[in-house]
């Protein structure tokens, strides 16, 4: 027996030994997937957290996007509504001047307009056209200017008058309407801040 | 009788007017009703054509031009240092108190400020008699500057009276009168002098003093003499502007005149910001107190440009009278050229190469032929110099454009800038095969008295190594560096640490911004007993790598940087550690 | 409003190319706007380029196609052409001319400012030195731009040098309030669909309120291509100036411009410069260019990336020689780079910031921005020495060092260059890269760098 039991005491130390080996194997492995695990959640941590701020900037992106071109429309919204008073104001001016009365300082408007005309012409050897109401009054106008003549042909206009060189070589339009055109941008600006918009 | 005559016609700066008959050749007119300020160029019957220095934006046929009398001309006073001129003389300062931020058109200003008081010291007597060009007293500019007060270049002379006592005094103060036959003229701390007309002196030296600019590769490798005529032609991106604000910062010369002529804005602004607070090597005191800037930027209007040439070199020769060395840098001559076949255009004159007017040689000869040594006229005597360093832009970096080949006629030191050495981060990039100084001769004298009696010899080895390198680089291209003999490759070795070294210089290091002459000379030394040291040790059979290897070679390569100006002995270490370090070697043989 | 001017002429001399040529004309003025009416009723815009001896020339920005010497009208506005501006510009889209081209009325103007500006009084400059970071690596670490620059792109035909233009709009961001911040884009003559990609990528980062847009397309008149960038410009300049903001103008194509200013030239027979240029082109782009920057005394700031492709990639031609002579450095797309699929394709070799040595270091980037930036210039130009070499004699003709050089390369390129079209990297990010490269190196063959930042940042791997 005792050779046996020398056999079993050999066999237990080499099952110990064994056993060992095997614990400190499972133990090491278990440390290393607990490192493993370890070193692995800040990287899911940063993965996660990468995940969620590409979705945040993609957010941010959509409602930047969206923001922004709300933002435009409702400043275009405005920009039309704006537009639409200044149409409005500009029509009802023009219904003013069409229908205004053509006595007293109108008259003294048209030879304004004319000497206005002649001076940025540089002669006084004009044609002058206007519409059939303005005809007489710039007819009697006349009178003071020596060299002008009133054209048989009328225009389509609110009043005022277009003067041309006998020569024909130079025009210069001294309508209502061109004077009200070159003054359109005045008149909206003037609407526009009424209305608490522009500067 | 001054000429009053109308406009007939305008496209751009250039403005055609009748009823001119009584107008002169190069005189100043004021053009149409916003007063602008323009200069007849030519005369046809009673037509007069007439460049305008200011936007003709608006300008209209029939409107009137009035002639003034005089010639385009300068005012030369105290106040002229530290101002940022247009053009025509016009500070920018007043200028954006009259228009703001941009600047506005028909302004009219004095140059300096005529109420300013100066102290003046009075150098001659009641009864004295003077001359042209004799100086009456002294007045301090700045702190750097003394001013001599001189009877005008024209002046008749005579005996002095009224002279006033030392006091302080403004500009338009009468200091003393001049009697010559019956005639009293008053003598004031300034005068006018028209900028076309190059002013007289006595007579010329030969330029033989360097200008020194401590910058290495320019002093100690293409040095220009006070009084010389330089030019420095490279490709956009090549330095060009850092190299001239270095000339301008270090050069020894008492007055810098820097013209910003048809270039960038914000390189004017930086030299008004930068200057107030750098401080001249010499004396300590801000850079601002000896410059004086001329800018007329690209976009501003292109007659002024032509004209700002000639302002700068005016103001320059009226200090030169006084005796003092002055630099002149213009940046840049191409634009200025540009200017003149503009208007040769507008003149519809017949053009020569590229669209350039005929006249552009003898032009550029007139300009450079301002430069010079001189004795000034008047007493007591006194020697003065105005050095001329023009920029030029070759269109596509090509130097066989018209105005770098015409100047390459009328000036004696070439700084070729290369783009190559740029693309690498050489700075400067001075290409150091294709650069020249014809001055080299004349100013090896003033090295030899000053720094070192072996500086021609050891100048000219350094430069022999840097030739030899430039042949064998054919063979490295084609073959590769090891198919040379250890002998050729210490040459290349060599050679890459003398650019390292010498010839590299940082404008942005603190330290190497400014190399002063005994610095320069004792780096170049260092490197050629290298190169010998390295030579013998080759032939005594040590490898070429354990020479390579050597503490030495980094430490010469950042000496540089690391050794200041008053730090020589530094470098006499560095002397005694390179001989120790090719001792240590010397036994050791290369095995087989 | 004056009510001068306005006179109309009709007798008409001479048409040619752009060019009209009006007799007779009593009173004009050079430079004045002029408004051609065609026998249909039809108005074009124009401008005097010559007045005298009663004859007029006059440049009409929409061509003269389908004008006749009887029947057309020539009439002068009595003043020079004017960009209406306000605050309401921002968010817009108008022509090459400054007309709306969003079917949106005419902006209400706060007021009318000649659209040639004037030139910035140098003394009243003040010097340019606020880094702006573009997230874009390759320029914020080595060609850095800073608020009030011009600094160009020189690219070439088909090269990607609109996607890094507007990467470069969407991410530019400036330290301080973000509406501070904004966008003028100048088309100019380029395809619809690049100016359509601009404006998109605009919206998408949802700048577009922020921005103006002026769209020249390829389609359109080739002679309004002189007024778009200044029209743009003008805008620029109020919202800097006047309203204080941080305005970025890209302008895209600047070659389109000066091929505009060449056929201007021919048509009035002026003796040509260099290819057929006029003589004066260098002083005409210098009235754009200079057109950028700072002001004492002012809040906002004009910063320029005009955009050109270079004919045949050649730099050495008149529109990139001029402008890089104007410009405060350029960004030069290479073709090589682009052709290896390298976005964005930068020669730095041949790319520059002038104004980059102020803009960056302690208190703006970081203290060693400037001698590591310094070092891998250094670096990459000797890579590209050693790669040619290599191309000649082979590897293995190389010393070791030699190697350690081309690896530079490639990771210069693969990691430093190279990067995404959203991709937007912070400057610690960029420099980080940069350390990484010259890390490849051993210590003693960095020369650039001083020894303490070289022991605080360089990571052997």
């Amino acid at each position: 027996m005792a050779s046996n039991s020398a056999l079993e005491s050999t066999i237990d130390k080499i099952l110990k030994n064994t056993e060992q080996d095997i614990l400190a194997n499972i133990k090491s492995g278990l440390d290393d997937s607990q490192q493993n695990l370890d070193a692995a959640v800040p990287k899911l941590e940063s993965e996660y957290d990468k995940i969620i701020s590409d979705g945040k900037k993609e957010a941010d992106k959509i409602e930047k996007q969206i923001t922004g071109s709300a933002d435009i429309e409702a400043r275009n919204k405005q920009l039309m509504a704006l537009e639409e008073a200044v149409d409005k104001v500009f029509s009802k001016l023009l219904d003013q001047v069409a229908n205004a009365d053509r006595s007293g300082d109108y008259s003294n408007l048209i030879k304004t307009l004319i000497d206005e005309a002649t001076k940025i012409l540089g002669t006084s050897e004009i044609i002058i056209s206007t519409n059939v109401k303005d005809k007489d009054i710039v007819q009697s106008a006349l009178s003071q200017f020596s060299g002008a003549e009133l054209s048989s042909d009328t225009i389509d206009c609110l009043g005022g008058i277009k003067v041309k060189s006998k020569d024909g070589a130079m025009t210069f339009d001294n309508t209502i309407d061109a004077r009200i055109e070159r003054m359109k941008p005045l008149i909206r600006k003037e609407i526009a801040a009424k209305f608490g918009v522009g500067n | 009788m001054t000429a009053q005559g109308r406009i007939v016609w305008v496209s751009g700066p250039a403005v055609r007017a009748d009823g001119m008959s009584d107008a002169k050749m190069y005189e100043t007119v004021t053009v149409g009703n916003s007063k602008l300020v323009g200069e007849v160029i030519r005369l046809t019957g009673d037509v007069a054509f007439i460049q305008v220095y200011e936007s003709t934006s608006g300008l209209k046929p029939g409107e009137p031009v009035i002639g003034t009398g005089n010639p385009l001309s300068v005012l030369l006073g105290p106040g002229i240092i530290g101002q940022l001129y247009d053009g025509i003389q016009r500070p920018l300062r007043e200028l954006s108190k009259a228009s703001g931020s941009f600047i506005g058109r028909g302004i009219t200003t004095t140059a300096v400020d005529m109420t300013k008081k100066y102290h003046f010291v009075p150098t001659i007597s009641n009864g004295d008699e003077v001359a042209a060009g004799n100086i009456i007293g002294t007045v301090q500019e700045t702190d750097l500057i003394e001013d001599s007060i001189m009877v005008p270049p024209t002046h008749a002379g005579g005996k002095i009276s009224n002279l006033v006592s030392e006091g302080d005094y403004d500009l338009e103060t009468v200091l003393a009168t001049t009697e010559k036959d019956g005639q009293s003229i008053e003598l004031k701390m300034y005068h006018k002098w028209p900028v076309r007309k190059p002013r007289p002196y006595n007579k010329r030296h030969d330029p033989i003093v360097p200008l020194l600019t401590g910058q290495r590769v320019i002093d100690t490798f293409f040095p220009i003499a006070k009084g010389g005529t330089g030019s420095i032609p490279g490709a956009f991106g090549t330095g060009k502007t850092v190299t001239l604000h270095q000339i301008a910062k270090w050069a020894d010369s008492q007055v810098v005149v820097y013209i910003g002529c048809g270039e960038r804005g914000n390189e004017m602004t930086e030299v008004l910001v930068e200057f107030p607070h750098l401080k001249d090597p010499r004396s300590g005191k801000p850079l601002m107190d000896r410059t004086v800037l001329v800018a007329n930027t690209s976009n501003m209007p292109v007659a002024a440009r032509e004209a700002s040439i000639y302002t700068g070199v005016t103001i320059a020769e009226y200090y030169r009278d006084m005796g003092k060395d002055v630099v002149l840098v213009a940046d840049s001559t191409s634009r200025w050229a540009e200017s003149l076949r503009e208007m040769s255009g507008r003149l519809e004159e017949m053009p020569a190469e590229e669209g350039y007017p005929s006249y552009l040689a003898s032009r550029l000869a007139e300009f450079y032929e301002r430069a010079g040594r001189v004795r000034a006229a008047g007493s007591p005597d006194r020697d003065g110099s105005v050095t001329l360093i023009g920029a030029v832009s070759p269109s596509g970096g090509d130097f066989t454009e018209p105005v770098t080949t015409h100047t390459m006629r009328f000036i004696k030191t070439f700084w070729a800038l290369d783009a190559k050495l740029a693309y690498s981060r050489h700075y400067p990039s001075i290409n150091w095969m294709n650069s020249y100084s014809g001055y080299l001769a004349d100013i090896a004298k003033w090295w030899s008295e000053n720094i070192s009696e072996d500086w021609f010899n050891i100048r000219s080895e350094t430069y022999g190594i840097l030739q030899r390198e430039d042949t064998l680089k054919e063979i490295v291209r084609l073959l590769g560096p090891e198919a040379l003999p250890d002998e050729e490759k210490l040459i290349l070795e060599v050679a890459r640490m003398v650019k390292i070294a010498l010839l590299q210089q940082n404008s942005f290091d603190d330290v190497d911004t400014y190399c002063s002459p005994e610095k320069q000379f004792k780096l170049m030394k260092l490197l050629v007993d290298f190169y010998k040291k390295g030579q013998q040790a080759l032939k005594e059979g040590t490898a070429l790598s354990d020479i390579r290897e050597l503490g030495i070679v980094s430490s010469l390569l950042k000496a540089r940087m690391d050794v200041k100006d008053d730090e020589m002995p530094k470098l006499e270490q560095l002397d005694k550690d390179m001989q120790e370090q090719f001792k240590s070697i010397s036994g050791v043989k290369v095995s087989n | 409003m004056t009510v001068e001017g306005g006179v109309q002429y009709s007798k008409i001399a001479e048409i040619k190319g752009p060019l009209v040529v009006v007799d007779d004309v009593e009173s004009a003025a050079f430079d004045e706007l002029v408004e051609i009416e065609t026998t249909e009723g039809e108005k074009r815009l124009g401008k005097v380029l010559e007045v005298g001896n009663g004859k007029a020339i006059v440049q009409v920005f929409e061509g003269t196609t389908g004008l006749s010497i009887s029947g057309t009208k020539a009439k002068f506005v009595g003043k020079v052409m004017e960009m209406p501006v306000s605050k309401e510009v921002l968010g817009r889209v108008f022509d090459g001319l400054g007309r709306p081209k969003d079917g949106l009325p005419d902006p209400i103007a706060d007021k009318f400012v000649d659209i040639n500006g004037e030139p910035m009084n140098p003394e009243q400059r003040e010097y340019p030195k606020d880094f702006i970071q573009t997230g874009v690596s390759v320029i914020d670490g080595l060609m850095t731009l800073v608020r009030g620059q011009k600094l160009p792109i020189f690219s070439g035909s088909g090269m990607s040098h609109n996607l890094l233009a507007a990467q470069i709009a969407r991410q530019a961001s400036v330290v301080g309030k973000q509406d501070d911040f904004a966008v003028v884009f100048a088309a100019i003559g380029v395809q619809y669909s690049e100016a359509e990609y601009f404006r998109r990528s605009l919206e998408e980062s949802g700048a577009l309120k922020r921005s103006v847009l002026f769209l020249n397309t390829a389609d359109d008149p080739a002679i309004e291509r002189i007024i778009t960038p200044r029209v743009a410009l003008t805008v620029a300049e109020y919202l800097a100036f006047e309203l204080g903001m941080h305005v970025l103008v890209v302008i895209t194509d600047m070659t389109n411009y000066a091929e505009a200013l060449r056929e201007i030239s021919a048509a009035r027979e002026e003796v040509p410069g260099r290819k057929g240029y006029p003589g004066y082109l260098y002083t005409d782009l210098s009235t754009l260019y200079e057109r950028a920057g700072k002001l004492n005394g002012k809040k906002g700031s004009v910063t320029q990336v005009p955009i050109l492709s270079m004919p045949s990639d050649d730099i050495t031609h008149p529109i990139p020689d001029l402008t890089g002579y104007i410009t405060e450095g350029q960004i030069v797309v290479g073709r090589d780079l682009f052709r290896q699929g390298v976005y964005p394709p930068i020669n730095i070799l041949m790319s520059l910031s002038r104004l980059m040595k102020d803009g960056i270091g302690e208190g703006s980037t970081r203290e060693d921005h400037s001698e590591v930036s310094n070092q891998v210039y250094d670096a990459y130009s000797r890579a590209q020495e050693v790669r040619a070499l290599a191309g000649i004699v082979g590897k293995a003709g190389l010393t070791e060092i030699d190697l350690k050089y081309m690896d530079v390369g490639d990771t210069f390129e693969k990691e430093f260059l190279t990067q995404a079209t959203d991709e937007n990297r912070t400057i610690e990010e960029t420099l980080a890269l940069m350390w990484k490269i010259v890390s490849k190196l051993p210590k003693n063959e960095i020369t650039k760098i001083k020894d303490k930042y070289v022991e605080k940042y360089y990571k052997e791997e």
